[in-house]
């Protein structure tokens, strides 16, 4: 047998034979909810019938109609949809495309296409399934004289399990001798190896996963490899690529290998109604387990839970859009609690106590928290009154909690790991009870021959929740449903309900909506409402709005929610806790002391185990302990950021304000279950998957991220390879790689590639991986977006500007950044240059953090692709070029009087500089985003490393720069309070057009000159730095090309030809950057003889340079810089200064002191310092 | 033949035994050469087949070893960034920083998504490494050509730059008991107009670094 086939029959052995309880409970469970699901479906959608009636379909991986629709299909239509394949009872078996080893499995069952429902449905009857069939049409197609074959196949899928026998009379029947009849065989043969004897003419090796040239000659062809064409729904050209042997939900498919024999394309092209249209098979490859990560996440119930936050976060924003819209909104709820406080005030014998309470409330602001008591659980017992007050669980296990163990599963192992791992950690006292459970369990069983059936088998079925009387039994949430039964053996498991979830929260959500919008979604089942001005408006206090939004609930939903009240969200949800189950609770400021000083850190947010261990290590147990630690300690054990927080949040200060409308910071998707790779491909292509998943994500959030984080488990060494939770992932290292891309993007592809490049980097077993995760940070709105240049939710360059955290020490003059962008429309030359917009602040001006300050210029990872020019003076704030060491403030002065004098000559083209710094920005409604800016300039980007842990012990994500661009700019007027941080300041978009134009003719003088489009004459001969181009290809030429320069701006990668045209072959560069930099070139050469040579032949033949010579050299130096190559930057800086400065013509010695300043902020940005040049 | 690739495990620590070693030689020379202690110390030595200038102060010798010890995990998992040997000055302010910058070439790129094992036989890398180390020692030798005279009473301290969240495994993992790693002070850290003076980039398969030192402007104060 091939390694294959033994692998199929080991995953077998462990697999389907011994899944057992767990699975039977599964299936069930799965059986139950289709049940329960099917008369809401009904009720939604009035076409219903009962055609399928005795019909239970499996669908087997991608079909169209997908999997989903066609389990309405059969809820509507009166049949059964099987999660999970069973040999007895699924009836029929839905695929449109199945790979070798799962038609060696189901060879003796009916499967069929997905069109037999659809058309079923139409004709309003159960159809004749037989034409649908998978197999059967293919023979019937290709073989039509043949007709006892399909008859007898026809009668053979009746049998559940057909007579091994049966194989051997229809061989012996049709003899071999042409490879046609060898499919015939092989479709009826439940068994392959059963036909090997016979069969002993045909190459008895076993199948392949190559495609091997031998395979090409039908003849001697195995039979398994003839399986391949019926099964393939479309002609697929490359075989190797649409093979996705990705494991998902623990089966592994083996690559199929259609053989492009002529027989194969007969039998294909024969195929009348081809479900799907012939597609490239890279994306038929991608849809097909796209569909599997997908359909992961519409069945898994914390994903359902997770995403109902940002559902409801939505649905919060809308609210407030909404308002905004009208202007006012309705607040029922509001109104009625007006109206009873009317005539509560109004009845005289009550005014007393209500004068006497409506003192406390004051003018300070009052927050509440509005959080259902134990969520899961009372929706799940609404419609059960006979389960009220009992102790239920919500969980996902049907039975006693039980379940037969697995082999390979050492949850001895697992349940040490975690002992240890929590002793060494020094929790102690530990809020959660369920770890020591498990220890005491432990120890029990130690006493024993080590394993006790009975502790080792219990369900790992996970509680999501559980009610109060469970809770008292010592039951916790997360706990595993075993082991609950063991502690409160009356324990009721209920079934998830997400339909019922969804509904509860929504009334939830509604009422609180009745009431006010400034709404903070939290999750499903908990909120934060401000409500200091609702309270002002009706006069009324906390307690009774408390009141009143509780009894609201409680009408509406039929569950319980408790209220806490306080001064803060802090307080609040403290309060909260003493208010649960079904209470509300005011936390009065004066209280605040006192209450506080008794909790445990750990119930503070944001502390959670290890910090809880942290704490304890220094001997804080209680936010009284906390109270003591003074900041600096707690800053330098935790950061500045986490310990600011502790301090503040230890004496009940919160300052967070309740954010009703919020913006996503990161999107991501993770999957740890189920994931078993054997090959460095399949992690490829999961990989590949879960960022299509991502993108998917993206773009249905119109959002777009620039730092991607890889996150992976894997298995810990020497952790059992198997865990006890079937497919989980057991005990694990975590891992986090991220990476800061060029520009945002929701790119799939991109971020598949970059992903797997830092997956690649992690040097990574792929079959140790259990987990997988990927996220997308910094995200900004998909403003430029090529479909969509001038979108509604552009953003002004200024936007970006704010967002984004200058590292401090920075001293810049002339330092441009702009956003890159890839728009696909070129931008009006001047679109930039408008009236100055009063609403604009100055960039870099308004942070409401404060910077970190360990984060010193040494942790800016930079990379350049061009330079930096030293803009007018009119443009520089003095503060800054006084802050600038002394050195380089005189050079930049030297430019500007030499500039002077020459800009004299040719002012009537130079800009006007302009008045305010806001004139050159957009402003945020303007049409031209950002992108119009830099396309087709030369463009300098410098993106660092957010986050420096090295330093600072958390993780701080800090914005990047993204681009510096070149030739354009002005320096922002920046107030003197800030003038110790980069300064930033925004560059006027040109057109590029004008730009490369103007390098035909331009000097360093001319830089300014933005407008003398027609004029492009060139003066000199082609510089030596030009040699490796075609005379021909100068930049007039470049001019009738105008979407070129684009490209490669989105390609962000000017590899060896600085020169303007040059341009035009590194078009279709878009991926260089993914490639490992190569050497830096100037004109070609990287050595640096070479590279001396050549700069001695310019200066010593050109009595002028050209600006866009200079501007070679200087990216030529920022690639060096950016290759860590600092020596020979120094050697090449030493030369030229040499060169250039020996130079009969100052401009020569004014261009060396260009570069040098170029170079110089560069290096600044890069390592902080400047270069010694001595 | 051996080779060594990416994927084997101890391909990191083969890389971070060379690097540690050369590291070691070049604090002490470093040391020696911009004077931090007394010369009469240092006992001259072999190493790369140039003379190399060692301490024979055990507790010196002990740190160094020490700190290396601790570096060498960090090295192994390519989470260290930059290796640097900071100078202060009596108030402990930075004078000199000698940054030995360390990136180990990326796998693989997108045009050959399956990472090509480097084969490398191990004699002529290693050979070529220890050239490589041995021209980054002799400029370590002479670069006191280079540099300013430090004000008397140096002291000297290791910082090491890691990459992402490297410093929290740090916590975790003590490689030596009682010899913990400490977020360096801001003062340690940075420089008043520091001045950059490249001193030498080695580029090998394994590992590519570049030596450079930066050097307060006034040293003096």
């Amino acid at each position: 047998m091939s390694r294959d086939g033994r692998r199929k029959r080991d995953r077998d052995d462990n697999g389907w034979a011994s899944r057992g309880g767990y699975m039977a409970a599964k299936v069930s469970k799965l059986d139950e909810q289709f049940k329960m699901d099917a008369p809401r479906e009904k009720q939604k959608d009035g076409a219903c019938s009962s055609i399928f009636t005795g019909v239970a379909i499996y669908v087997n991986g991608y079909t169209d109609p997908t999997a989903d629709e066609l389990r309405r299909l059969m809820m509507l239509h009166g049949g059964q949809f099987h999660m999970y394949y069973s040999r007895s009872k699924t009836t029929h078996i839905i695929a449109t495309n199945l790979p070798n080893s799962k038609i060696q499995e189901l060879r003796d069952q009916k499967v069929v296409r997905p069109e037999w429902i659809t058309d079923s449905i139409k004709a309003g009857r159960l159809l004749s399934y037989l034409q649908y069939q998978l197999y059967a049409k293919q023979k019937g197609l290709s073989f039509p004289s043949l007709l006892p074959i399909p008859s007898l196949n026809n009668l053979i899928p009746g049998l559940n399990n057909p007579a091994p026998s049966l194989g051997k009379p229809l061989s012996s029947h049709h003899t071999p001798t042409s490879s046609h009849s060898h499919l015939h065989i092989d479709n009826l043969l439940p068994q392959p190896n059963q036909y090997n004897p016979l069969a002993g003419h045909l190459n008895p090796q076993p199948s392949h996963s190559l495609p091997l040239p031998s395979h090409l000659n039908p003849q001697s062809r195995h039979p398994r490899q003839s399986d391949s064409p019926p099964e393939k729904p479309f002609p697929l050209d490359n075989p190797n690529s649409s093979n996705s042997p990705v494991r998902l939900n623990g089966s592994h498919h083996n690559a199929f290998t259609p053989n492009p024999s002529p027989l194969e394309t007969n039998s294909l092209s024969a195929i009348p109604s081809n479900p799907a249209p012939p597609d490239s098979d890279h994306q038929s490859a991608l849809a097909k387990t796209g569909g599997i990560i997908s359909e992961f996440y519409s069945h898994s119930r914390l994903h359902h839970i997770s995403t109902w936050r940002s559902e409801f976060s939505e649905y919060v924003n809308t609210l407030q859009s909404r308002r905004r819209a009208t202007g006012a909104a309705t607040f029922p709820g509001r109104d009625r609690l007006k109206r009873q406080r009317r005539e509560v005030c109004l009845s005289p014998d009550v005014s007393v106590c209500c004068s006497g309470s409506s003192a406390a409330p004051g003018p300070q602001s009052c927050i509440l928290h509005v959080d259902m008591d134990c969520f899961f659980v009372s929706v799940g017992i609404r419609h059960r009154p006979d389960l009220k007050g009992k102790p239920v669980a919500v969980t996902s296990n049907r039975g006693s909690g039980r379940v037969a163990q697995r082999p390979g599963v050492d949850r001895q192992l697992e349940l040490q790991y975690y002992q240890r791992k929590s002793s060494h950690a020094g929790v102690s006292e530990r809020k959660d009870g369920d770890l020591e459970e498990m220890t005491s369990a432990e120890s029990h069983v130690s006493h024993g021959n080590g394993v006790d059936p009975d502790t080792t088998c219990l369900s790992m079925a996970e509680i999501a929740s559980c009610s109060y009387e469970a809770r008292q039994a010592g039951v916790r949430n997360g706990m595993f449903f075993g082991q609950a039964k063991q502690l409160c053996p009356s324990l009721q498991s209920v079934p998830y309900d997400f339909q019922a979830y969804k509904e509860v929260a929504l009334a939830m959500y509604e009422t609180l909506a009745s009431y006010t919008h400034n709404i903070e979604a939290l999750s499903c089942d908990e909120a934060l409402v401000d409500g200091s001005a609702l309270l002002v408006e009706l006069g009324a206090t906390p307690e009774e709005l408390a009141s009143a939004i509780r009894t609201d609930v409680r009408e509406r939903t039929g569950c319980t929610a408790s209220v806490g009240m306080g001064s803060n969200i802090l307080l609040a949800r403290m309060a909260t806790r003493k208010a649960k189950p079904d209470g509300q609770y005011l936390l009065r400021s004066e209280e605040v002391d006192d209450f506080i000083r008794d909790h445990t850190v750990t119930s503070l947010p944001g502390v959670g185990r290890s910090m809880g261990a942290k704490l304890a290590s220094l001997g804080v147990r209680s936010c009284g302990d906390l109270q003591q630690v003074s900041l600096q300690q707690l800053q330098k054990e935790f950061g500045p950021r986490t310990g600011q927080t502790l301090f503040r949040f230890c004496r009940g200060l919160d300052d967070r304000p309740v954010r009703s409308e919020k913006e996503r910071k990161s999107v991501s998707a993770e999957m740890n279950y189920n994931i078993r790779f054997t090959q460095v491909d399949e992690a490829e292509l999961f990989l590949t998957n879960l960022s299509m998943e991502v993108q998917k994500r993206l773009q249905g959030a119109g959002l777009r991220g620039r730092r991607l984080t890889l996150k992976v488990m894997v298995r810990k060494v020497g952790a059992p390879v198997e865990p006890s939770k079937y497919g989980g992932h057991g005990i694990c290292d975590s891992l986090a790689r991220s990476v800061t891309l060029a520009q945002s993007t929701d790119s799939g592809q991109l971020i598949a590639s970059e992903v797997i490049k830092l997956f690649h980097a992690m040097r990574l077993e792929v079959q140790d991986l259990r987990g997988v995760g990927l996220q997308v940070q910094l995200l900004d709105g998909a403003h430029s977006a090529p479909h969509d240049p001038s979108g509604p939710k552009t953003r002004s360059i200024r936007d970006m500007l704010l967002a984004q955290r200058p590292p401090a020490q920075h001293n810049h003059t002339g330092v441009c950044v702009c956003e890159k962008s890839s728009s696909a429309s070129v931008p009006p030359p001047f679109s930039t240059l408008r009236p100055p917009s009063p609403a604009d602040p100055i960039p870099g001006t308004s942070k409401e953090e404060p910077l970190p300050t360990t984060r010193t210029p040494n942790h800016v990872r930079t990379r350049l692709n061009l330079s930096i020019e030293v803009p007018s003076p009119s443009q520089v704030d003095r503060s800054v070029l006084d802050a600038l060491p002394a050195e380089l403030r005189e050079q930049v002065e030297r430019s500007w009087t030499h500039r002077d004098t020459e800009r004299s000559h040719n002012g009537s083209h130079h800009r006007p500089s302009s008045p305010h710094p806001s004139s050159l920005l957009s402003s945020p409604s303007s049409p031209p985003p950002p992108a119009a800016l830099p396309v087709g300039t030369l463009v300098l980007q410098i993106p660092n490393q957010p986050g420096q842990p090295g330093s600072t012990g958390i993780i701080l994500e800090l914005p990047d720069f993204s681009q510096v661009h070149t030739q354009t700019f002005s320096l922002m007027p920046i107030p003197p309070l800030h003038t110790h941080i980069f300064h930033v300041s925004v560059s006027v978009c040109l057109n590029p057009l004008l730009q490369l134009k103007q390098v035909g003719a331009g000097r360093v003088k001319r830089r300014y000159k933005k407008k003398n489009a027609n004029s492009s004459p060139t003066k000199k001969g082609p510089s030596p730095l030009k040699r490796p181009h075609p005379p021909g290809n100068r930049p007039v030429k470049v001019l009738q090309h105008p979407l070129r320069p684009r490209d490669l701006s989105n390609g962000l990668k000017l590899e060896n030809g600085p020169s303007t045209s040059s341009l035009k072959q590194d078009v279709p560069e878009t991926l260089s950057k993914f490639t490992p930099r190569p050497e830096p070139t100037l004109a070609g050469a990287c050595d640096f003889t070479d590279i001396r040579t050549l700069l001695r032949e310019w200066v010593t033949t050109i009595s002028e340079p050209m600006e866009e010579d200079i501007l070679q050299v200087v990216k030529y130096c920022t690639d060096l810089i950016e290759d860590k190559d600092l020596e020979k930057l120094d050697l090449v800086i030493k030369y030229m200064k040499r060169l250039m400065q020996q130079s009969v013509e100052s401009v020569w010695s004014m261009a060396f002191d260009f570069i040098l300043d170029n170079v110089q902020v560069v290096v600044q940005q890069t390592y902080g310092s400047t270069l010694k040049i001595t | 033949m051996t080779t060594l690739t990416r994927q084997d495990l101890n391909f990191g620590q083969v890389v971070a035994d060379i690097l540690c070693e050369f590291l070691e030689v070049a604090i002490h020379l470093i040391l020696y050469v911009r004077e931090v202690y007394p010369s009469g110390i240092f006992q001259k030595r072999k190493k790369y087949n140039v003379p190399v200038q060692m301490s024979c102060h055990p507790e010196l010798n002990q740190y160094i070893h020490d700190t290396l010890h601790c570096v060498k995990p960090l090295i192994e998992k390519n989470d260290a960034e930059k290796v640097v040997v900071v100078i202060m000055d009596k108030e402990h302010h930075p004078v000199e920083r000698f940054v030995f910058e360390i990136s180990q070439p990326p796998l693989l790129s997108i045009r050959h998504p399956r990472p090509t094992p480097i084969r490398i036989p191990s004699d002529t890398l290693l050979s070529h490494v220890e050239q490589l180390l041995r021209a980054v020692i002799l400029k370590i030798s002479v670069c006191d050509a280079v540099l300013e005279n430090n004000p008397p009473g140096c002291t000297f301290t290791v910082l090491v730059h890691t990459r992402e969240a490297a410093t929290r495994n740090m916590e975790k993992v003590q490689v030596i008991k009682d010899f913990p790693w400490i977020v360096a002070d801001e003062q340690e850290v940075h420089m008043q107009e520091p001045r950059l003076i490249p001193l030498k980039t080695m580029t090998s398969d394994i590992v590519k670094m570049q030596l450079y030192v930066e050097e307060r402007a006034q040293k003096a104060s």
